[in-house]
């Protein structure tokens, strides 16, 4: 039997691998945004620590930033920094 | 809820998150005096602690006044003891201020109130002398009102 294929439709689903389901800074859900953003997705991206800790850049980003001395990871104290 | 500040919104969902899982799960001892939330605002909260059992503070009730700032939880909220009973401890000051790290330097925004909260109920059950701090009467005199503008020496690290 021969079938010919006149057309399809494709579903996909999209999800971040991390290490935990909720940001540890503003706990939402990685899968999605930060409170600053409206969509998830590379706008709101993941960004991860050389201590495999893992937060959205936003809110990594500002914690860092409120830092004067030193700047550590919020879950282990680790010295931070972005890993490559 | 809703407002136009962006830092204002991570305020409230955080808070808002927090509320709802110290109601949903709350930990022994510790709960949100629900009367005390009024208005939109959650930038107060007052939390009652009970003395741990088998503890010297076993049977004895305390209040905490969390306050957050806009800046929460990036900055530490300030926490101290209020109401009628402020634990006679040597890291509670008469004036219901708490020598406790995580309250400036040492603070996370991975920590929370419950965090907090717990760390509070351990630090007064391994207590095993009740008495206030040795520079109390000079501290409760000369300190801001708010405890972050002090700066604390931490000395004590088997708390």
């Amino acid at each position: 039997m021969k079938v010919k294929i006149k057309k399809w439709t494709t579903v996909a689903t999209w999800k971040w691998l991390a290490n935990d389901d909720n940001c540890g800074i503003c706990r939402m859900p990685f899968e999605s945004c930060c409170p600053d953003c409206r969509l998830p997705g590379d706008g709101c991206p993941l960004v991860w620590g050389k201590c495999s800790h893992c937060f959205h850049m936003h809110c990594i980003v500002k914690w860092i930033q409120s830092q004067q001395a030193q700047q550590q990871c919020p879950m282990c104290r680790q010295t931070w920094n972005f890993k490559e | 809820m809703e407002t136009n500040s962006s830092s204002g919104s991570l305020l409230n969902k955080r808070l808002q998150k927090e509320l709802m899982s110290m109601q949903r799960e709350p930990s022994p001892g510790v709960s949100i005096n629900s009367h005390t939330l009024h208005g939109n605002s959650l930038s107060q909260w007052i939390i009652d602690m009970e003395g741990a059992e088998g503890t010297l503070y076993e049977g004895e009730k305390f209040q905490l006044l969390f306050k957050f700032s806009s800046k929460y939880p990036f900055d530490s909220p300030e926490v101290t003891f209020v109401g009628p009973n402020i634990p006679v401890n040597p890291h509670v000051y008469s004036n219901g201020h708490i020598c406790l790290s995580i309250l400036t330097e040492d603070w996370s925004p991975a920590l929370s109130v419950q965090a907090v909260c717990l760390s509070i109920v351990s630090m007064l059950s391994s207590c095993k002398e009740k008495k206030r701090p040795p520079d109390n009467t000079l501290y409760v005199k000369t300190c801001s009102k708010n405890p972050k503008k002090t700066k604390w020496w931490y000395h004590d690290d088997s708390v």
